[in-house]
Protein backbone atom coordinates (compact mmCIF):
# COMPACT_ATOMS: atom_id res chain seq x y z
CA UNK A 1 0.00 0.00 0.00
CA UNK A 2 2.90 2.41 1.38
CA UNK A 3 4.65 1.32 -1.58
CA UNK A 4 2.45 1.77 -4.13
CA UNK A 5 1.53 5.70 -2.73
CA UNK A 6 5.40 6.26 -3.20
CA UNK A 7 5.46 4.78 -6.72
CA UNK A 8 2.52 7.07 -7.58
CA UNK A 9 4.39 10.22 -6.02
CA UNK A 10 7.51 8.70 -7.81
CA UNK A 11 5.58 9.04 -11.46
CA UNK A 12 3.91 11.75 -10.27
CA UNK A 13 6.85 13.65 -9.87
CA UNK A 14 8.34 12.80 -13.08
CA UNK A 15 5.34 13.93 -15.28
CA UNK A 16 5.74 17.24 -12.95
CA UNK A 17 9.20 17.71 -14.07
CA UNK A 18 8.89 16.80 -17.60
CA UNK A 19 5.90 19.41 -17.42
CA UNK A 20 8.07 21.91 -15.91
CA UNK A 21 11.50 21.55 -18.46
CA UNK A 22 8.47 21.83 -21.56
CA UNK A 23 7.26 25.44 -19.78
CA UNK A 24 10.72 26.75 -19.36
CA UNK A 25 12.80 25.42 -22.54
CA UNK A 26 9.54 25.94 -24.88
CA UNK A 27 7.09 28.82 -23.67
CA UNK A 28 9.21 30.80 -21.07
CA UNK A 29 11.26 33.80 -22.66
CA UNK A 30 14.73 34.45 -22.58
CA UNK A 31 15.73 36.60 -19.57
CA UNK A 32 16.90 39.93 -21.12
CA UNK A 33 20.51 40.29 -19.49
CA UNK A 34 21.59 36.85 -19.52
CA UNK A 35 20.19 35.03 -22.29
CA UNK A 36 19.00 31.14 -22.37
CA UNK A 37 21.50 30.26 -19.79
CA UNK A 38 19.51 32.04 -16.93
CA UNK A 39 17.62 28.72 -17.41
CA UNK A 40 20.04 26.92 -15.13
CA UNK A 41 18.34 28.55 -12.13
CA UNK A 42 15.57 26.53 -12.00
CA UNK A 43 17.35 23.69 -10.85
CA UNK A 44 20.20 26.02 -9.27
CA UNK A 45 17.77 27.24 -6.78
CA UNK A 46 15.32 24.60 -6.42
CA UNK A 47 18.41 21.98 -5.92
CA UNK A 48 19.23 24.23 -2.98
CA UNK A 49 16.22 24.76 -1.66
CA UNK A 50 15.26 20.98 -1.93
CA UNK A 51 19.00 20.41 0.17
CA UNK A 52 18.38 23.00 2.81
CA UNK A 53 14.94 21.34 3.28
CA UNK A 54 16.41 18.07 3.71
CA UNK A 55 19.22 19.30 6.21
CA UNK A 56 16.91 21.42 8.28
CA UNK A 57 14.56 18.14 8.60
CA UNK A 58 17.83 16.13 9.05
CA UNK A 59 18.72 18.50 12.44
CA UNK A 60 15.08 18.41 13.26
CA UNK A 61 14.79 14.69 13.52
CA UNK A 62 18.06 14.54 15.17
CA UNK A 63 17.05 16.54 18.03
CA UNK A 64 14.14 14.69 17.96
CA UNK A 65 16.20 11.29 18.17
CA UNK A 66 18.25 12.58 21.09
CA UNK A 67 15.20 13.41 23.03
CA UNK A 68 12.84 9.94 22.55
CA UNK A 69 15.74 7.71 21.19
CA UNK A 70 13.61 5.73 18.81
CA UNK A 71 15.40 4.37 15.99
CA UNK A 72 13.01 5.80 13.27
CA UNK A 73 14.22 9.51 13.78
CA UNK A 74 18.08 8.41 13.44
CA UNK A 75 17.34 6.09 10.18
CA UNK A 76 15.32 9.39 9.16
CA UNK A 77 17.61 12.19 9.73
CA UNK A 78 20.74 10.25 8.09
CA UNK A 79 18.68 9.14 5.11
CA UNK A 80 17.89 12.98 4.87
CA UNK A 81 21.12 13.97 5.26
CA UNK A 82 22.34 11.58 2.33
CA UNK A 83 19.17 12.77 -0.09
CA UNK A 84 20.49 16.33 0.84
CA UNK A 85 23.66 15.91 -0.68
CA UNK A 86 23.13 15.64 -4.07
CA UNK A 87 20.92 18.35 -4.15
CA UNK A 88 23.34 20.35 -2.81
CA UNK A 89 25.91 19.34 -5.33
CA UNK A 90 23.57 20.11 -7.69
CA UNK A 91 23.21 23.56 -6.74
CA UNK A 92 26.88 23.93 -6.91
CA UNK A 93 27.49 22.36 -10.21
CA UNK A 94 24.81 24.20 -11.71
CA UNK A 95 25.78 27.61 -10.26
CA UNK A 96 29.42 26.39 -11.96
CA UNK A 97 28.15 26.58 -15.22
CA UNK A 98 26.08 29.75 -15.02
CA UNK A 99 29.20 31.27 -13.75
CA UNK A 100 31.35 30.27 -16.44
CA UNK A 101 29.14 32.20 -18.98
CA UNK A 102 28.07 35.20 -17.05
CA UNK A 103 31.47 35.72 -15.04
CA UNK A 104 33.50 33.73 -17.07
CA UNK A 105 35.03 31.56 -14.33
CA UNK A 106 34.14 28.70 -12.95
CA UNK A 107 34.48 29.21 -9.12
CA UNK A 108 35.45 32.20 -7.48
CA UNK A 109 35.88 32.66 -3.25
CA UNK A 110 32.73 34.55 -2.93
CA UNK A 111 31.33 34.02 0.77
CA UNK A 112 28.37 32.69 -0.73
CA UNK A 113 29.87 29.68 -2.96
CA UNK A 114 32.51 28.70 -0.12
CA UNK A 115 29.83 28.92 2.64
CA UNK A 116 27.93 26.29 0.16
CA UNK A 117 30.92 24.47 -0.83
CA UNK A 118 32.01 23.93 3.36
CA UNK A 119 28.40 23.34 4.30
CA UNK A 120 28.90 20.30 1.34
CA UNK A 121 31.66 19.62 2.86
CA UNK A 122 30.54 18.91 6.54
CA UNK A 123 27.54 16.97 5.49
CA UNK A 124 30.38 14.34 3.06
CA UNK A 125 31.72 14.24 6.77
CA UNK A 126 28.40 13.53 8.33
CA UNK A 127 27.69 10.94 6.69
CA UNK A 128 31.18 9.31 6.33
CA UNK A 129 30.92 9.61 10.25
CA UNK A 130 27.96 7.22 10.48
CA UNK A 131 30.02 4.82 8.50
CA UNK A 132 32.85 5.12 10.65
CA UNK A 133 30.86 4.13 14.16
CA UNK A 134 29.97 0.35 14.52
CA UNK A 135 27.69 0.60 17.45
CA UNK A 136 24.51 1.59 16.44
CA UNK A 137 23.84 3.64 19.69
CA UNK A 138 26.66 5.64 19.62
CA UNK A 139 26.56 6.19 15.59
CA UNK A 140 23.01 7.21 16.27
CA UNK A 141 23.87 9.88 19.11
CA UNK A 142 27.05 11.12 17.99
CA UNK A 143 26.02 11.66 14.61
CA UNK A 144 23.40 13.14 15.51
CA UNK A 145 25.00 15.77 17.63
CA UNK A 146 27.19 16.58 14.26
CA UNK A 147 23.90 17.29 12.16
CA UNK A 148 22.78 19.94 14.69
CA UNK A 149 26.32 21.52 14.82
CA UNK A 150 26.23 20.78 10.89
CA UNK A 151 23.13 22.88 10.18
CA UNK A 152 24.67 26.27 11.34
CA UNK A 153 26.29 25.97 7.90
CA UNK A 154 23.20 26.24 6.21
CA UNK A 155 22.37 29.11 7.80
CA UNK A 156 25.81 30.46 7.82
CA UNK A 157 25.02 30.51 3.71
CA UNK A 158 21.70 31.46 3.27
CA UNK A 159 22.60 34.13 5.65
CA UNK A 160 25.94 35.03 3.78
CA UNK A 161 25.21 37.71 0.81
CA UNK A 162 23.40 39.55 3.72
CA UNK A 163 26.67 39.59 5.71
CA UNK A 164 29.32 40.01 3.40
CA UNK A 165 29.44 41.94 -0.03
CA UNK A 166 29.47 38.90 -2.45
CA UNK A 167 29.60 38.45 -6.49
CA UNK A 168 26.61 36.15 -5.85
CA UNK A 169 23.24 37.55 -7.21
CA UNK A 170 21.32 38.75 -4.48
CA UNK A 171 17.72 37.19 -3.79
CA UNK A 172 14.88 37.15 -6.26
CA UNK A 173 11.95 35.52 -4.24
CA UNK A 174 8.95 37.86 -3.96
CA UNK A 175 9.31 36.66 0.16
CA UNK A 176 12.88 38.01 0.59
CA UNK A 177 12.39 40.86 -1.60
CA UNK A 178 8.99 42.20 -1.67
CA UNK A 179 8.23 41.95 -4.96
CA UNK A 180 9.30 43.46 -8.40
CA UNK A 181 12.53 42.05 -9.07
CA UNK A 182 11.51 39.10 -10.93
CA UNK A 183 8.38 38.44 -13.66
CA UNK A 184 5.64 36.27 -11.79
CA UNK A 185 5.87 33.36 -14.50
CA UNK A 186 9.40 32.92 -14.06
CA UNK A 187 8.77 33.37 -10.23
CA UNK A 188 6.21 30.75 -10.52
CA UNK A 189 8.34 28.03 -12.91
CA UNK A 190 10.71 28.69 -10.01
CA UNK A 191 8.25 27.61 -7.22
CA UNK A 192 6.26 24.72 -9.70
CA UNK A 193 10.48 23.16 -10.09
CA UNK A 194 11.14 23.56 -6.20
CA UNK A 195 7.89 21.93 -5.45
CA UNK A 196 9.07 19.04 -8.48
CA UNK A 197 12.06 18.48 -6.98
CA UNK A 198 10.92 18.29 -3.32
CA UNK A 199 8.12 15.40 -4.39
CA UNK A 200 11.09 13.23 -6.43
CA UNK A 201 13.41 13.84 -3.10
CA UNK A 202 10.61 12.74 -1.01
CA UNK A 203 10.00 9.54 -2.84
CA UNK A 204 13.77 8.82 -2.56
CA UNK A 205 13.83 10.08 1.30
CA UNK A 206 11.28 6.73 1.24
CA UNK A 207 13.80 3.81 -0.19
CA UNK A 208 16.77 5.69 1.37
CA UNK A 209 14.87 5.36 4.67
CA UNK A 210 13.75 1.97 4.05
CA UNK A 211 17.85 0.88 3.56
CA UNK A 212 18.46 2.25 6.92
CA UNK A 213 15.58 0.15 8.38
CA UNK A 214 17.15 -2.75 6.49
CA UNK A 215 20.66 -1.75 7.82
CA UNK A 216 19.59 -1.99 10.85
CA UNK A 217 17.60 -5.68 10.85
CA UNK A 218 20.67 -6.55 9.08
CA UNK A 219 22.91 -5.48 12.03
CA UNK A 220 20.18 -7.16 14.24
CA UNK A 221 20.31 -10.63 12.31
CA UNK A 222 24.50 -10.77 12.42
CA UNK A 223 24.39 -9.99 16.23
CA UNK A 224 21.92 -12.85 16.60
CA UNK A 225 23.61 -15.40 14.16
CA UNK A 226 26.65 -14.48 16.40
CA UNK A 227 24.76 -15.62 19.55
CA UNK A 228 24.09 -19.33 18.84
CA UNK B 1 30.25 23.64 36.93
CA UNK B 2 33.20 26.52 37.07
CA UNK B 3 34.57 25.29 39.64
CA UNK B 4 34.51 21.21 37.92
CA UNK B 5 36.12 22.54 34.83
CA UNK B 6 38.73 24.40 36.20
CA UNK B 7 39.74 21.02 38.69
CA UNK B 8 40.17 19.38 34.84
CA UNK B 9 41.84 22.30 32.97
CA UNK B 10 44.52 22.29 35.79
CA UNK B 11 44.70 18.77 35.80
CA UNK B 12 45.20 18.81 32.31
CA UNK B 13 47.88 21.61 32.24
CA UNK B 14 49.88 19.71 34.85
CA UNK B 15 50.48 16.95 33.16
CA UNK B 16 50.67 18.29 29.51
CA UNK B 17 53.50 20.63 31.60
CA UNK B 18 55.07 17.75 33.01
CA UNK B 19 55.31 15.30 29.75
CA UNK B 20 55.25 18.64 26.98
CA UNK B 21 54.20 16.05 24.69
CA UNK B 22 51.26 17.93 22.68
CA UNK B 23 53.48 21.28 23.42
CA UNK B 24 56.92 20.04 21.92
CA UNK B 25 55.09 18.25 19.18
CA UNK B 26 53.17 20.90 18.10
CA UNK B 27 55.65 23.67 17.82
CA UNK B 28 58.13 21.60 16.38
CA UNK B 29 55.15 21.35 13.84
CA UNK B 30 54.79 25.14 13.65
CA UNK B 31 58.08 25.27 12.90
CA UNK B 32 58.72 22.89 10.34
CA UNK B 33 55.29 24.38 8.71
CA UNK B 34 56.69 27.67 8.29
CA UNK B 35 59.94 26.23 7.25
CA UNK B 36 57.99 23.90 4.40
CA UNK B 37 55.75 27.05 3.53
CA UNK B 38 58.74 29.35 2.90
CA UNK B 39 59.35 27.37 -0.17
CA UNK B 40 55.74 27.33 -1.72
CA UNK B 41 55.45 31.36 -1.16
CA UNK B 42 58.75 33.52 -1.68
CA UNK B 43 58.85 35.36 1.43
CA UNK B 44 61.00 38.01 -0.09
CA UNK B 45 58.15 38.60 -2.68
CA UNK B 46 56.44 42.00 -2.87
CA UNK B 47 53.10 40.91 -1.46
CA UNK B 48 54.30 38.67 1.55
CA UNK B 49 52.07 41.16 3.36
CA UNK B 50 48.98 39.61 1.57
CA UNK B 51 49.43 36.22 2.18
CA UNK B 52 51.22 36.07 5.63
CA UNK B 53 48.34 36.38 7.87
CA UNK B 54 46.66 33.22 5.49
CA UNK B 55 49.58 31.24 6.06
CA UNK B 56 49.96 32.20 9.40
CA UNK B 57 46.58 30.41 10.75
CA UNK B 58 47.25 27.59 8.07
CA UNK B 59 50.15 26.73 10.41
CA UNK B 60 48.13 27.40 13.78
CA UNK B 61 45.03 24.99 12.44
CA UNK B 62 47.35 22.33 11.81
CA UNK B 63 49.14 22.60 15.59
CA UNK B 64 45.15 23.31 17.00
CA UNK B 65 44.57 19.87 15.05
CA UNK B 66 47.35 18.01 17.06
CA UNK B 67 46.70 19.81 20.69
CA UNK B 68 42.71 18.93 19.83
CA UNK B 69 43.37 15.26 18.77
CA UNK B 70 45.66 14.85 22.59
CA UNK B 71 42.60 16.54 24.69
CA UNK B 72 40.47 13.66 24.81
CA UNK B 73 43.12 10.98 23.25
CA UNK B 74 44.79 11.60 26.42
CA UNK B 75 42.14 9.74 28.86
CA UNK B 76 41.98 6.81 26.42
CA UNK B 77 45.08 4.72 28.37
CA UNK B 78 43.77 3.01 31.51
CA UNK B 79 40.38 3.66 30.94
CA UNK B 80 40.73 7.04 32.72
CA UNK B 81 37.65 8.58 30.71
CA UNK B 82 35.19 5.73 32.22
CA UNK B 83 36.47 7.02 35.42
CA UNK B 84 35.61 10.65 34.67
CA UNK B 85 32.46 9.56 33.03
CA UNK B 86 31.67 7.38 36.20
CA UNK B 87 33.07 10.66 38.35
CA UNK B 88 30.56 13.72 39.42
CA UNK B 89 31.95 16.09 36.96
CA UNK B 90 29.12 16.71 34.77
CA UNK B 91 29.65 16.38 30.78
CA UNK B 92 30.24 19.82 29.81
CA UNK B 93 32.37 20.43 32.97
CA UNK B 94 34.65 18.09 31.54
CA UNK B 95 34.48 19.55 28.14
CA UNK B 96 34.85 22.96 29.16
CA UNK B 97 37.93 21.84 31.07
CA UNK B 98 39.72 20.07 28.18
CA UNK B 99 38.61 23.04 26.04
CA UNK B 100 40.16 25.59 28.30
CA UNK B 101 43.37 23.40 28.82
CA UNK B 102 43.73 23.10 24.90
CA UNK B 103 42.99 26.70 24.96
CA UNK B 104 45.93 27.96 26.55
CA UNK B 105 48.27 25.39 25.63
CA UNK B 106 47.44 26.17 21.60
CA UNK B 107 47.24 30.00 22.55
CA UNK B 108 51.10 29.49 24.25
CA UNK B 109 52.29 27.55 20.68
CA UNK B 110 50.83 30.14 18.77
CA UNK B 111 52.30 32.46 21.07
CA UNK B 112 55.89 31.06 20.87
CA UNK B 113 55.86 30.74 17.03
CA UNK B 114 54.49 34.44 16.42
CA UNK B 115 58.02 36.22 16.39
CA UNK B 116 59.67 33.18 14.54
CA UNK B 117 57.08 33.89 11.72
CA UNK B 118 57.80 37.56 11.77
CA UNK B 119 61.09 36.85 11.33
CA UNK B 120 61.18 34.15 8.72
CA UNK B 121 58.55 36.17 6.79
CA UNK B 122 60.42 39.89 7.37
CA UNK B 123 56.76 40.95 8.49
CA UNK B 124 55.26 42.77 11.76
CA UNK B 125 52.44 40.39 12.76
CA UNK B 126 51.50 42.67 15.87
CA UNK B 127 51.74 46.37 13.86
CA UNK B 128 48.13 46.59 14.81
CA UNK B 129 47.70 44.82 18.23
CA UNK B 130 43.81 44.91 18.52
CA UNK B 131 42.89 43.13 15.51
CA UNK B 132 45.95 41.04 16.18
CA UNK B 133 45.12 40.04 20.15
CA UNK B 134 41.43 39.67 19.31
CA UNK B 135 41.92 36.73 16.39
CA UNK B 136 44.29 34.92 18.63
CA UNK B 137 42.58 34.94 21.68
CA UNK B 138 38.94 34.78 20.21
CA UNK B 139 39.89 32.33 17.11
CA UNK B 140 41.69 30.13 19.51
CA UNK B 141 38.89 29.57 21.49
CA UNK B 142 36.62 28.95 18.68
CA UNK B 143 39.38 26.41 17.09
CA UNK B 144 39.45 24.55 20.34
CA UNK B 145 35.76 24.49 21.19
CA UNK B 146 34.98 22.98 17.72
CA UNK B 147 37.95 20.73 17.93
CA UNK B 148 37.39 19.42 21.30
CA UNK B 149 33.48 18.66 20.64
CA UNK B 150 34.37 16.65 17.35
CA UNK B 151 37.14 15.13 19.62
CA UNK B 152 34.58 13.84 22.11
CA UNK B 153 31.94 13.05 19.67
CA UNK B 154 35.35 10.80 17.74
CA UNK B 155 36.77 9.76 21.07
CA UNK B 156 35.69 5.96 20.35
CA UNK B 157 36.68 5.44 16.96
CA UNK B 158 38.99 3.20 15.12
CA UNK B 159 39.41 6.15 12.34
CA UNK B 160 39.83 8.55 15.36
CA UNK B 161 42.59 9.96 13.75
CA UNK B 162 41.38 9.90 10.30
CA UNK B 163 37.88 11.49 10.90
CA UNK B 164 38.61 14.26 13.28
CA UNK B 165 40.26 16.38 10.59
CA UNK B 166 37.32 15.86 8.08
CA UNK B 167 34.88 16.59 10.39
CA UNK B 168 36.10 20.36 12.14
CA UNK B 169 38.30 21.42 9.13
CA UNK B 170 35.32 22.49 7.76
CA UNK B 171 33.32 23.56 11.07
CA UNK B 172 36.13 26.25 11.89
CA UNK B 173 36.69 27.95 8.06
CA UNK B 174 34.74 30.88 9.77
CA UNK B 175 36.61 31.42 12.29
CA UNK B 176 39.51 30.97 10.55
CA UNK B 177 38.46 33.25 7.60
CA UNK B 178 37.92 36.07 10.08
CA UNK B 179 40.99 35.18 11.97
CA UNK B 180 42.99 35.39 8.47
CA UNK B 181 41.70 38.96 7.65
CA UNK B 182 42.53 40.45 11.39
CA UNK B 183 45.65 39.28 10.95
CA UNK B 184 46.16 40.15 7.72
CA UNK B 185 45.01 43.90 8.81
CA UNK B 186 47.38 43.47 11.39
CA UNK B 187 50.15 43.03 9.25
CA UNK B 188 49.02 46.00 6.54
CA UNK B 189 48.30 48.13 9.12
CA UNK B 190 44.57 48.68 8.35
CA UNK B 191 41.69 48.99 10.03
CA UNK B 192 39.63 45.78 9.46
CA UNK B 193 35.71 45.47 8.86
CA UNK B 194 33.58 45.03 11.93
CA UNK B 195 32.13 41.79 10.06
CA UNK B 196 35.46 39.64 11.12
CA UNK B 197 34.96 41.24 14.66
CA UNK B 198 30.88 40.23 14.38
CA UNK B 199 31.63 36.99 13.06
CA UNK B 200 34.29 35.46 15.45
CA UNK B 201 32.22 36.56 18.32
CA UNK B 202 29.10 34.99 16.91
CA UNK B 203 31.30 31.68 15.94
CA UNK B 204 32.32 31.57 19.62
CA UNK B 205 28.95 32.23 21.38
CA UNK B 206 26.84 29.67 18.93
CA UNK B 207 29.30 26.61 19.18
CA UNK B 208 30.67 27.48 22.95
CA UNK B 209 26.40 27.34 23.62
CA UNK B 210 25.95 24.34 21.60
CA UNK B 211 28.58 22.44 22.51
CA UNK B 212 28.13 22.77 26.80
CA UNK B 213 23.95 21.60 25.88
CA UNK B 214 25.18 18.57 23.43
CA UNK B 215 28.39 17.44 25.20
CA UNK B 216 26.45 15.76 27.95
CA UNK B 217 24.52 13.58 25.42
CA UNK B 218 27.81 12.73 23.82
CA UNK B 219 30.09 11.83 26.59
CA UNK B 220 27.02 10.82 29.05
CA UNK B 221 24.87 8.00 27.90
CA UNK C 1 23.06 35.82 -27.56
CA UNK C 2 25.58 33.63 -28.66
CA UNK C 3 25.76 30.06 -29.60
CA UNK C 4 28.03 29.16 -25.81
CA UNK C 5 25.29 30.41 -24.18
CA UNK C 6 23.14 28.22 -25.62
CA UNK C 7 25.10 25.47 -24.97
CA UNK C 8 26.06 25.76 -21.69
CA UNK C 9 22.46 26.37 -20.67
CA UNK C 10 22.04 22.26 -22.17
CA UNK C 11 25.24 21.43 -20.01
CA UNK C 12 23.51 22.58 -16.97
CA UNK C 13 20.60 21.24 -17.13
CA UNK C 14 22.00 17.79 -18.06
CA UNK C 15 24.35 18.63 -15.37
CA UNK C 16 21.75 18.55 -12.70
CA UNK C 17 19.88 15.65 -13.88
CA UNK C 18 22.75 13.60 -14.73
CA UNK C 19 23.82 14.13 -10.59
CA UNK C 20 20.31 13.16 -9.90
CA UNK C 21 20.45 9.97 -11.94
CA UNK C 22 23.83 8.76 -10.77
CA UNK C 23 22.44 9.26 -7.07
CA UNK C 24 19.36 7.00 -7.97
CA UNK C 25 21.71 4.30 -9.62
CA UNK C 26 24.12 3.52 -6.76
CA UNK C 27 20.73 4.30 -4.14
CA UNK C 28 19.09 1.32 -6.30
CA UNK C 29 22.22 -0.79 -6.56
CA UNK C 30 23.40 -0.10 -2.80
CA UNK C 31 19.20 -1.31 -2.13
CA UNK C 32 20.08 -4.79 -3.94
CA UNK C 33 22.84 -5.17 -2.42
CA UNK C 34 21.39 -4.89 0.91
CA UNK C 35 18.51 -6.90 -0.01
CA UNK C 36 20.91 -9.45 -0.74
CA UNK C 37 22.44 -9.41 2.36
CA UNK C 38 19.31 -9.58 4.61
CA UNK C 39 18.01 -12.98 2.91
CA UNK C 40 21.45 -14.48 3.20
CA UNK C 41 21.57 -13.31 7.15
CA UNK C 42 17.93 -14.90 7.45
CA UNK C 43 19.20 -17.66 5.92
CA UNK C 44 21.94 -18.06 7.98
CA UNK C 45 20.32 -17.49 11.43
CA UNK C 46 17.51 -19.78 10.47
CA UNK C 47 20.12 -22.93 9.36
CA UNK C 48 21.53 -22.18 12.92
CA UNK C 49 18.68 -22.76 14.60
CA UNK C 50 17.36 -25.79 12.64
Amino acid sequence: MKEKLIYTLGLAAAIYLVRNLYVMLLQLPDEAAQGPIYRIFYFHLPGYFTAAFCFLFSAIFSAVYLVTKKWKWDSMAAALTEIGLPFAIMNLVTGMIWGRIIWGIWWTWDPRLTAALISALIYAGYLMLRNAIPDPTERAKNSAVVAIFAFTSVIFTYKSNEWFRTQHPAPVLTIRTGGGTIDPAMEWMLLHNTLALLMFAGVLLFVRWRMEEQRREIESLRRESLSY
Amino acid sequence: MIRHALVIASKDLRSELRTKESLNSALSLTIVLLLLFSFAFDPASEDVKQWAGGLLWLVYSFAAILIITRGFARELSNDCLEALRASPVPGSALFLGKAFASFLILLGVELISLPVFGIFYNVNPASKPLPLIAALVLATWGVTVIGTVFGAVTVNLHLRELMLPVLIYPMMIPALMAAIELTSASINQVEPEMIWYRLLIGFNIIFTALSVALVDIVLVD
Amino acid sequence: MDERNFTYMFYGLSAAWLIIVLYVITLVSRGQKLKQEVETLKRLVKDRIN
